[in-house]
């Protein structure tokens, strides 16, 4: 089978040269990215015991994309590699090649034609998104077909069917679905604008999947035993309202009973509960909206969903952020200073009930505030996640910028990270970030954090404790950056790595060089990094600390 | 040809939810629940498969994987063979409560071997790389399909298992006898696993520490290499090959709950366990 795929893959490459070579008003594009890892075992913070670790030294992964158009096609080929790769899974090893995806579109008329692997989505991706998060190797196109069709201007109806990607392989259950979206106005003269829209999608569990169920099923009591699915569907209905200065998006989804897995199930085994796996089938609902004001200067922002058993996979044996067909919108601020984005609220497709509120406000030029308000508990008001973000820009002449604020957390360990009988971990992390252009080209950015946190009942700090955070970077523009940090466990927690008794105050330093020339950016840096949840795009997982040497080298054309 | 066409769109989607499926039958434990301890005679033996589950005593995740394990056993009797193998990295190192260090090469190389998994709890069933699958390691959720679709092949070879225990000075010796059935092709190897059932110790779960847990057929020793000796005889249908290995038991095990586990598998690339078996090392 894989002979047959990489025969195909072959024919289509050579195909696409051909097109490529024939230039007949044609324009080919695409991107390069690729990382190298280098693995220098430290055991103490936990950077050991994986294949790279041990004895591979050494991983990689890379990209090639590519996408040619012409005659009305577009085409699209993309080249993967992985070699002792770590980003499928962190503590594993990942070694395969091929045509990571290839894809022809066409529009003839009002019809679009599309085949391949495809990424789309059906409203805010509630129902339905393929996608990919590099950073996590998540790749979830949908291999197969999709047909659009204007049939009035502004409005148009989708129809999909194929199969989820599952790295150079598929699943095997069916995903078909069709939407309808559209936009609506009133004169040139009115300020308010609609953008409707309704959504179906379908998952058919193939036969593999559905035996294995069962005898899984057949292995539960009779109590906690239940009939699964075949068909699963899901509905939308969604609309982006504009008025003036106003936008109010809301999404409402349904979705039919549904085999899914509950990873805090209960079983009932001699009077005694277990808690672990445990598979169950209900319908599910999520109810999402987004209201927000912006003029010059001002801007706010309030969003608000309630999930209900909406996890949603190709097939429900599938874990953490494997076999995704859908995507729930994330509630809580995307931070990126080094300690303000230590703790992530990771989505919990079962039960969360979450709010958000975003306010800016420039008065002038030279001063910018940002306030930023999340929380999330589950369906029964017990706490998940909260977070005040505060933020102060202030500007003077064209030299100066100095940006700091306060962040305040509160992180539920025990939901987000399987840790049982942890405390709900309290942080307090001020920031300051200051920028000094010394001319044009040259400039220096400092960053300061210190993370302060909670003690539990013993009077043990929380989780890894107190940090200090500290970075310098240098910049001489367009080529070169420069950058040095350090993140210090000042105050060692509970977690904190143990040598001899005694809790370690360990440096996870960082050193980063940045080379820009043109389109092409290369970067080498030395990297001790702790363990933590990392989130793309609203999705999180748990990667194990890292030791070693990184490069990239990343360029489009 | 506008109303057509919205007309064609609600009604697909009307037919997306208008029909009703056949649904699966479910029998709840319901399965053979033959006596693990009442064997087949060898002549008889029927597939037996092989589970390596990967634990370890501060994986609050594994007591869940681990009962699962037992009601697979009760369901398959002496068609599954359980090995709860203490390799999980951080996971695997004893607490300050723990009397034992459940850690052993053997087991940390076994897993090496046969690929690390993406959470726990996890096992390998039958060290296969099933279609559909990334690797080697299954998710709990996956594990009751995989063992039903195994167990329902015919063996290859069958494996007769004899044991001589002396209480007192604490020596085994263990005779193994393989049966060929089918022609085996390619480099097979045969294992040696001694197994303590019962061990009462501490084990991190949801509701924190357990100081009274009760480990389950845990790794203690192997008696060839970790991913198995060589078996260098010709292994053609209806051959019989004989091996005997020797070793002493440790003052520390309780000898009535160490059990003796052979089973066949292939090497290379390809893992897959053909055979396993189980015996008591004391009756």
């Amino acid at each position: 089978m894989k002979n047959l795929k990489s025969t195909f893959g072959a024919i289509l490459i050579f195909s696409f040269c051909q097109l490529a070579y024939a230039q007949d008003g044609g324009r080919i594009a695409g991107n390069l990215e690729t990382n190298v890892n280098f693995f220098v075992r430290d055991s103490l913070i936990g950077a050991a015991n994986t294949p790279q670790y041990d004895r591979q030294l050494y991983g990689a992964e890379s990209w090639l994309n590519l996408t040619y158009s012409n005659w009305g096609f577009d085409f699209g080929l993309r080249f993967d590699i992985f070699n002792n790769s770590n980003l499928l899974n962190p503590t594993g090893s990942y070694t395969d090649q091929g045509i990571g995806r290839w894809f022809i579109k066409k529009k003839i008329h009002q019809l679009g034609i599309s085949v391949g692997y495809l990424y789309d989505q059906i409203g805010s991706g509630i129902i339905f998104r393929a996608f990919e998060q590099r950073p996590l190797l998540i790749d979830n196109a949908l291999f197969g077909a999709r047909l659009t069709y204007d049939i009035a201007p502004d409005w148009e109806i989708k129809a999909f069917t194929g199969l989820q990607k599952q790295q150079f392989d598929t699943y095997k259950s069916v995903i078909k679905g069709a939407s309808l979206e559209g936009f609506i106005t009133g004169d040139s003269t009115s300020t308010w604008s609609m953008a409707p829209g309704i959504g179906a999608v379908n998952r058919t569990l193939d036969d593999a999947s559905m035996n294995s169920l069962v005898a899984t099923i057949n292995t539960y009591t009779k109590e906690d035993a239940f009939v699964p699915n075949y068909n699963t569907y899901a509905f939308s209905l969604y609309n982006t309202l504009s008025v003036g200065n106003f936008a109010w998006y809301v999404e409402g989804a349904y979705k039919t009973e549904d085999n899914m897995n509950d990873p805090f199930g209960e079983f009932v085994r001699d009077s005694t509960i277990l808690i672990g796996n445990k598979l169950f089938s209900e319908p599910g609902s999520v109810i999402y909206t987004s209201l927000s004001y912006a003029r010059k200067g001002f801007g706010i922002t309030l969003e608000g969903k309630r999930t209900e058993n909406f996890d949603f996979r190709t097939r429900p044996q599938e874990q953490l952020n494997r076999g995704l067909v859908n995507f729930l919108p994330p509630m809580a601020r995307v931070n990126t200073y080094r300690l303000t984005a230590r703790y992530n609220a990771a989505t919990q497709p079962l039960g969360e009930l979450a709010l958000q509120t975003d306010i800016s406000y420039r008065p002038s030029r030279k001063v910018g505030f940002n306030v930023n308000f999340s929380n999330i508990t589950d369906l029964d008001q017990n706490l998940l996640y909260r977070e005040l973000y505060t933020e102060i820009q202030f500007k003077h002449k064209r030299t100066w910028n100095i940006l700091g604020g306060v962040q305040i957390q509160r992180y539920n360990q025990e939901v987000f990270e399987f840790k049982p009988n942890v405390p709900i971990v309290e942080t307090l992390t001020p920031y300051v970030d200051v920028l000094y252009k010394f001319d044009r080209k040259k400039s220096i950015r400092f960053e300061f954090q210190y993370m302060n946190t909670g003690k539990d009942d013993k009077g043990e700090r929380h989780d890894y404790g107190d940090w200090l955070f500290g970075l310098i970077e240098f910049s001489i523009a367009p080529h070169y950056t420069i950058t040095i940090s350090d993140m210090y466990n000042v105050g060692p927690g509970k977690n904190s790595p143990v040598q001899d008794g005694e809790k370690q105050a360990i440096h996870y330093p960082r050193f980063d060089i940045f080379y820009t020339h043109k389109s092409n950016r290369f970067s080498l840096s030395y990297v001790k990094q702790v363990e933590g949840v990392v989130c793309t795009g609203g999705i999180c997982r748990l990667e194990p600390a890292f030791s070693g040497v990184k490069m990239t080298v990343n360029s489009s054309f | 040809m506008k109303k057509f066409l919205y007309l064609f769109f609600v009604l697909s989607l009307g037919l997306f939810a208008g029909c009703e499926e056949i649904s699966p039958e479910i029998n709840p434990q319901m399965g053979p629940n033959t006596d693990p301890d009442d064997p087949s005679p060898v002549e008889d033996q029927p597939r037996q498969v092989l589970i390596e589950e990967f634990t370890g005593v501060r994986c609050v995740n594994c007591p869940d994987g681990s009962e699962a394990i037992e009601t697979l056993l009760n369901i398959h009797g002496e068609q599954l063979v359980a090995v709860s193998i203490h390799s999980s990295g951080s996971f695997s190192v004893p607490n300050d409560e723990n009397a034992y260090d459940f850690r052993t090469t053997e087991g940390d190389n076994i897993l090496s071997f046969l690929g690390e998994p993406i959470g726990y709890p996890t096992a390998v069933v039958n060290r296969k790389k099933f279609p559909d699958e990334f690797d080697l390691q299954l998710g709990k959720g996956q594990w009751a399909g995989y063992i039903a679709e195994e167990a329902a092949l015919p063996p290859k070879v069958r494996i007769g298992i004899e044991p001589s225990y002396d209480v007192n000075s604490r020596d085994l010796s263990v005779d193994v006898a393989l049966y060929v059935e089918e022609t085996i092709t390619g480099e097979a190897r045969l294992s040696v696993m001694l197994l303590e059932n019962d061990i009462t110790d501490a084990q991190v779960t949801p509701d924190g520490l357990e100081e009274g847990y009760k480990h389950k057929h845990v790794l203690r020793d192997m008696l060839t290499n970790y991913d198995g000796d060589i078996i260098p005889e010709e292994l053609a249908a209806d051959a019989e090959i004989e091996k005997s290995f020797d070793t002493t038991i440790p003052a520390d095990w309780v000898d009535s709950n160490v059990s003796i586990v052979v089973f066949v598998s292939l090497a290379g690339e390809v893992k897959d366990v053909l055979q396993a078996h189980q015996v008591k090392m004391v009756e």
